[in-house]
């Protein structure tokens, strides 16, 4: 499923339920909906594309004029040292830095041939088709399903068919065989692996086209981790991942795309993963992979 | 801040690499030695030397393993490692070669075929081989290239040496069984050593190869 304009302009949550679903590329966007090169396939248009984006926090630079194309229904990992301006680019994409007053976006950000920093782009709106998971596995202090249904009810799906949607929510996040029989306990009695899991069944319950992710598995053990790399791996069957983390082998081994930032907030190469990983272009981009710099 | 024992490992890994192609030359010029000097007691030496190459090869085996599981190495530090793995495999079979050659000393009774000069032979595998290991260990890419026209020559100086063999023997006029038996004998050991060296420049192509593979990315010369 793909954005139209109504949904991705207006903030009445009940507007948009009985719309059929677009289809990918035909579904009267702006003339500049369809922003793919033509050199690749079907299964790689691409969904996101920053444009000249800098942001900025006060006087201080965090991302310096980045260009990059992100492709549907893949997973795309954003890596760099610390401070380089990677969760900055994340946040940049579903504008959670609106939510800091010193932050200031010049460029565009163009989700499926929109520029969501037009002025009639509604941040709340363009967040229900980019999800986002962060760090630390947030549940609500509510029942698991409640966690699953809040999204939707937040966002006015909560027409009738919660239950289901609830289902297939925790079956796509790999949950479900583990909490059916215990749908009404709290959220925070599952392990960390298990919240982190209802988190992501929590963001993809309403349908979005993009999640993104906050370094998900930084807080878990490696058997959680595992589980959430295969399942990140799923998820790109259905949605366009972009994740930002620190663990270069996580990165190598979940991710179609590799994007790496350095200092200064500077994109220096993007790339298959395989190709970042195994021979880059970028002198720089190599001594930070093998670990000679940062 | 650079990992620097990891970096010192992966240079430790090169410098015992160049060591066992070092220890791997001396064993190849000890064969030839011992089979132009009819030296029983040399072959013997070579032979009996194989088990410590084959134990350096496993050792190198597992710091590439080590390398691998461990420090999770990736671009250049990941060509490196892996075509030092593959390095490794061509070397220990050079060795082999070399005991090869040790066998053929003893088994030997004479040269029948002073036309065919072996040790010449010997002398263009050992410098390719050289020149292999320089290659790898200054990443010089041009040599990599340049070493692998040069095993075209060798291949012709082998199809030549065979062609002396086969010819002298068609022409040899052999009166009893016994004489045709023990000449078969010198025949197949000879042809078995011209094949042996020209696989030793194969492997001296191979190692090119991975060097070239290594530095650049580049699998032009991988079979």
């Amino acid at each position: 499923m793909t954005m139209s304009d109504e949904q991705l302009l207006s903030s009445d949550t009940e507007s948009s339920d009985d719309q059929p679903a677009p289809t990918p590329g035909t579904d009267g966007l702006t003339d500049s909906t369809d922003i793919d090169t033509g050199e690749r396939s079907a299964t790689e248009r691409t969904l996101l594309e920053a444009r000249d984006l800098s942001v900025y926090y006060g006087k201080e630079q965090a991302l310096d004029s980045v260009d990059i194309e992100i492709p549907e229904k893949q997973v795309t990992a954003v890596i760099g040292p610390s401070g380089c301006g990677k969760s900055t680019f994340l946040r940049s994409i579903n504008r959670m830095n609106d939510l800091v007053d010193a932050a200031h976006v010049d460029g565009e950000l163009v989700f499926d041939g929109k520029n969501v920093y037009d002025d009639d782009v509604d941040p709340v709106a363009l967040r229900r088709k980019i999800g986002m998971v962060f760090q630390k596995p947030n549940p609500f202090p509510k029942s698991i399903r409640d966690n699953v249904a809040y999204g939707l009810r937040v966002q006015g799906k909560d027409d009738g068919d919660v239950d289901e949607k609830v289902h297939t929510a925790l079956e796509r996040a790999a949950l479900l065989d583990e909490v059916e029989a215990q749908l009404d306990s709290s959220g925070l009695d599952l392990s960390g692996g298990q919240q982190q899991r209802l988190c992501i069944a929590r963001a993809i319950a309403p349908d979005p086209d993009v999640i993104l992710m906050d370094e998900p598995a930084s807080a878990l053990d490696p058997v959680a981790t595992s589980k959430i790399e295969d399942l990140i791996e799923e998820l790109a069957e259905e949605y366009t991942v972009v994740i930002v983390t620190h663990n270069m082998q996580q990165a190598a081994r979940i991710s179609d795309k590799t994007a790496v930032f350095l200092t200064g907030g500077e994109l220096v190469e993007f790339d298959d993963t395989d190709k970042i990983f195994e021979n880059p272009e970028h002198d720089r981009v190599e001594d930070y992979i093998t670990g000679k710099f940062g | 801040m650079a990992r620097k024992s990891y970096q010192e490992k992966l240079t430790e890994l090169r410098e015992d690499i160049l060591y066992m192609s070092e220890v791997v030359m001396e064993r190849l010029r000890m064969g030839l030695d011992a089979l132009e000097q009819k030296d029983n007691e040399m072959a013997h030496e070579v032979i009996k030397g194989d088990g410590e190459i084959n134990r350096m090869y496993l050792d190198l085996e597992q710091d590439c393993i080590d390398l691998l599981a461990l420090q999770q190495p990736v671009a250049s530090d990941l060509r490196f490692i892996a075509a030092s793995f593959k390095i490794i495999t061509d070397l220990e079979r050079i060795a082999d070669l070399a005991v090869n050659l040790g066998e053929y000393t003893l088994d030997a009774k004479e040269d029948l075929f002073p036309d065919v000069d072996v040790q010449e032979m010997g002398e263009l595998t050992l410098a390719m081989i050289e020149d292999a290991m320089i290659a790898y260990d200054t990443e010089n890419i041009d040599a990599c290239r340049e070493l692998a026209a040069r095993d075209d020559d060798l291949d012709q100086f082998a199809e030549r040496a065979s062609e002396i063999v086969v010819r002298d023997l068609i022409e040899r006029e052999l009166d009893t069984p016994e004489e045709v038996e023990a000449l078969l004998q010198d025949v197949s050991r000879l042809l078995l050593t011209i094949r042996d060296l020209e696989r030793v420049g194969d492997h001296a192509v191979n190692i090119a190869a991975r060097t070239l593979y290594m530095v650049e990315n580049d699998d032009e010369l991988i079979y």
